[in-house]
């Protein structure tokens, strides 16, 4: 990946390779963002949902 | 609930009352002035920046931070949320008066206010993002009226229409989310046509995009912004339920908030790297650019995890003001501030007192009317015949 750009084939290249990392960073980081969010939550379900309550008979 | 038949007679003459009317009153001097001597007499537009504040605060923030209305609604009846049942009526009603006060300050900077329906009737424009717009906002004031509605005929004693507009709530809260997810969105779109005008560090082929998901932040925001106000200046007009449901509410839209921001920080981010952007960085442009996107960004987004995952109501409220005002920022950076951004300084935009006060004025209608619908109907607390629905 060299500094010049010359053709829309080194741009995208250069454009899409840096998306691709970012992706793969996103994707990591989202793993620890969620725990983070939803590590103490007890009663409801990672994604804020109340979980159905227990029926006592 | 015999206790909210009781009339406590408070003085007129308070200071809020005072401000608010020396601000109407000016505001229908300014208005009178507009109307007669034209857009030259009032602002400072000029064909270089045909779109001040009144589109940029009045239409693009209005429309931005009246999105509590379709949030909250689809959490509630899309995605069975109920427990954010409570929140649903004030968000209607700040979102309908949002749009309400969207198409009156429109008529300020349109201009010949009876010519508004041209578009529908005259000329239809269909290839137009502005007809987009213009159709999605009148029916979705359409649906935020209706959805309102049934708190006004409660007021009114007419429970046979009542019961016929809220059979209707989910066929209304689907057409609110498609609305609201096109003219959100279009209304980035607008700015699609001029990649020359808009610095490239805002400029996006994303940009509806941007503009959809933003509102989907200014509405989780808005409404844990208003919920706040309501808990400080409506306690007394609060019943049991929306009083025990507004710090869950405040606390489960904050870690919506957390998630959203994230989503939006990660695809401004990817729009950078798309458009190969990073050398405007380190710019002057690029430093104010990073002052919204880390400041008003990632920031709230940081607070409202640290907030949501503390339980701590005080700092989702406070990062809630903070990520409305991010919104604002972003809004004005793109209608206003990046927007011709290669002009002279001496051929730059900035807004006349008189637009100003148009702006302050219309904010105070909405501020006046929303104390008055919310004093008056059953907004915050259920009405008595109807506590069971």
């Amino acid at each position: 990946m060299g500094d010049a750009i010359h053709t829309l084939h080194d741009f995208m290249f250069r454009t899409e390779s840096i998306t691709y990392l970012l992706v793969i960073v996103v994707l990591c980081g989202f793993v620890f963002f969620w725990r983070f969010l939803s590590e103490r939550d007890d009663s409801r379900d990672h994604l804020g949902a109340d979980r159905p309550e227990e029926h006592h008979h | 609930m015999p206790e909210r038949k009781i009339v406590i007679q408070r003085p007129a003459w308070t200071p809020f009352n005072m401000v608010a009317g020396i601000i109407v009153v000016i505001g229908l001097i300014i208005t009178v002035i507009r109307f007669t001597k034209g857009l030259a007499a009032t602002t400072n537009l000029s064909d270089y920046n045909p779109w001040g504040i009144w589109i940029g605060f009045d239409l693009l923030v209005g429309v931005a931070l009246a999105a509590g209305g379709y949030v909250t609604s689809a959490a509630c009846y899309i995605f069975g949320l109920k427990r954010f049942h409570s929140a649903v009526r004030p968000a209607i009603l700040t979102g309908f008066l949002g749009y309400a006060l969207v198409v009156l300050a429109l008529h300020y900077d349109v201009g010949r206010p009876w010519r508004l329906p041209y578009p529908f009737i005259v000329q239809q424009g269909t290839t137009s993002l502005l007809f987009e717009v213009a159709a999605c906002v009148a029916l979705y004031l359409t649906v935020l009226f209706i959805e309102f509605t049934p708190a006004a005929l409660e007021w009114l004693g007419l429970k046979r229409a009542r019961s016929i507009v809220v059979k209707l709530t989910l066929v209304l809260t689907i057409f609110g989310v498609i609305l609201s997810t096109l003219h959100q969105s279009s209304l980035g779109a607008l700015f699609l046509i001029a990649p020359s005008k808009l610095h490239p560090l805002w400029y996006s082929p994303y940009l509806a995009l941007y503009f959809f998901v933003s509102s989907i932040i200014a509405g989780l925001s808005m409404v844990i912004f208003e919920g706040s106000l309501a808990h400080k200046y409506f306690h007394d007009k609060m019943d049991a339920e929306h009083l025990r449901e507004a710090d869950g509410v405040a606390l489960s839209f904050g870690k919506a908030a957390s998630w959203v921001l994230a989503g939006y920080f990660i695809i401004k981010v990817i729009g950078i790297a798309q458009t190969d952007a990073w050398t405007y960085l380190g710019t002057g442009y690029g430093l104010w650019f990073l002052v919204e996107l880390l400041g008003f960004v990632l920031l709230p987004c940081y607070f409202f995890a640290i907030g949501a995952r503390e339980k701590n109501l005080t700092i989702v409220r406070r990062t809630a003001v903070w990520a409305v005002l991010g919104i604002v920022l972003n809004r004005f950076n793109v209608g206003l501030i990046a927007f011709n951004y290669h002009l002279p300084s001496s051929e730059r935009y900035f807004p006349h007192w008189m637009e100003i006060g148009i702006s302050v004025f219309v904010v105070t209608i909405g501020v006046l009317a929303y104390k008055f619908i919310v004093t008056h109907m059953p907004i915050l607390y259920a009405h008595s015949d109807y506590e069971s629905h």
